[in-house]
């Protein structure tokens, strides 16, 4: 579908994306390609990896649950609430280069699998929650060409085009700015930004998805231009990630 | 090793510079390169509770007072970002009236109101959950928003009222936008 003058338009992808499949056809069999050594697990994974031996001793998993998930979820959960909280989920998730996940990003995987709005994210939530990052994980990677841990430019460009967001050259320079940790307004005419790590990438992603599906709400007449109060227009803003 | 000791040794202030304040960037520059970047900010930046100021806080001051737009932040610079925190900390103390270090919802709606932005309950509701340091959830005391993010919080209001000012030239609270008008003006809020 095409929305006149934002060309490819909203009401795409991203959000959970869709399990293999969906985002075109990558060349050379999908995000299934090999991950390369870079790595170091573009989030959970690898830092989940401490300590869970000692957890869990005391506790099975509920009937019918994946150990391995059981595992991992007594393993972030170092408390042994049965419960994981913010601070909990933030210690656990890690970027491929080390870096912690924003609290933003934490947030709004909170927000999105606090299903029972409860504050905290308890097993079954929890296997919503890994699925969703295991599957961010293979579109960052797939979109992450060169295999430099982080998302550049033109991967950016070309993640957002097939989520079918084709934003104009200022509006993604915008955008690379503002998620690149290390970028600022001017460091471009220095230094080539770092590019974007992959809890920044997410956030970016679910925030575009969100304005654009926002504004076409309010496009009702399909003209590319909209009409806004100023409550409107906070309450959208301030509902973002 | 040739150079170790030249790196070690401080290099002096530029004449007339505040010692007190030379120091202090001495010590943020790590590097020793004269100047200060996202980085070596974000690891010299702690909340009252020893949580460290998110990448998009460090990432807005940087902005702010990069003002030569070299990416980094020199002395002259460092200045400005200074007294600019020691401001907004004296703002964070004086509205925190419970003294608990961080801004309830009710000490959030009187700083803005205060700021002259009268916003509706519900978007105040809004802004502390979405500057809180932790979900909040409805159990439980609500979690408060951390100096940094409080900071974060009124300037981005700051920005998007001021934004939609611009655009709404004959003020009667309403803007026709288009979508790459809407997404320049939302994206370049911190």
């Amino acid at each position: 579908m095409s929305f006149g003058s934002y060309g490819g338009g909203y009401g795409g992808p991203p959000g959970p994306p869709p399990p293999g499949g969906g985002y075109g056809g990558p060349p050379g069999g999908g995000y299934g390609g090999p991950p390369g050594g870079g790595y170091g697990g573009a989030a959970a994974p690898t830092s989940y990896a401490g300590g869970f031996s000692a957890a869990g001793a005391n506790r099975g998993p509920p009937p019918g649950a994946d150990p391995q998930l059981w595992s991992w979820f007594t393993a972030v959960d170092t408390d042994r609430s049965n419960a994981i909280t913010a601070p909990e989920l933030e210690r656990a998730l890690i970027n491929g280069d080390w870096t912690p996940f924003d609290l933003d990003t934490v947030k709004l995987l909170m927000t999105l699998f606090d299903t029972d709005r409860s504050g905290t994210i308890g097993f079954t939530e929890f296997s919503g929650l890994w699925k969703y990052i295991k599957d961010w994980q293979n579109v960052f990677k797939h979109f992450d060409r060169d295999r430099s841990g982080s998302i550049d430019g033109g991967e950016l460009r070309d993640a957002l085009a097939q989520f079918g967001y084709n934003l104009s050259p200022p509006l993604l320079e915008l955008v690379q700015r503002k998620y690149d940790p290390k970028a600022t307004q001017a460091t471009g005419r220095y230094a080539p930004p770092a590019g974007i790590s992959f809890d920044r990438f997410v956030r970016a992603c679910v925030v575009v998805k969100q304005l654009s599906e926002a504004f076409g709400r309010l496009d009702t007449d399909r003209d590319g231009w909209i009409q806004i109060n100023y409550d409107q227009f906070m309450n959208t803003v301030l509902s973002l990630p | 090793m040739p150079g170790q000791p030249y790196m070690q040794t401080p290099l002096g202030p530029p004449p007339g510079a505040d010692p007190q304040l030379w120091q202090w960037f001495n010590s943020v520059d790590e590097d020793r390169s004269g100047s200060i970047t996202v980085i070596e900010l974000q690891a010299a930046l702690v909340n009252g509770n020893w949580t460290r100021f998110d990448l998009d806080t460090v990432k807005m001051l940087m902005s702010i007072f990069d003002t030569d737009r070299s990416g980094t932040i020199n002395f002259t610079e460092f200045a400005g970002l200074w007294k600019y925190i020691s401001d907004w900390q004296n703002v964070f103390r004086h509205f925190d009236r419970d003294r608990s270090g961080s801004i309830e919802g009710r000490e959030l709606a009187e700083a803005l109101r205060s700021f002259g932005y009268n916003l509706s309950p519900q978007l105040l509701n809004l802004i502390e959950s979405k500057y809180s340091s932790e979900p909040v959830s409805g159990y439980g005391p609500p979690p408060g928003i951390t100096f940094d993010r409080f900071v974060r919080a009124c300037v981005a209001v700051k920005t998007l009222t001021e934004a939609f000012q611009r655009i709404d030239t004959d003020r009667d609270g309403w803007i026709q936008v288009s979508y790459e008008q809407f997404m320049q003006t939302v994206l370049s809020a911190p």
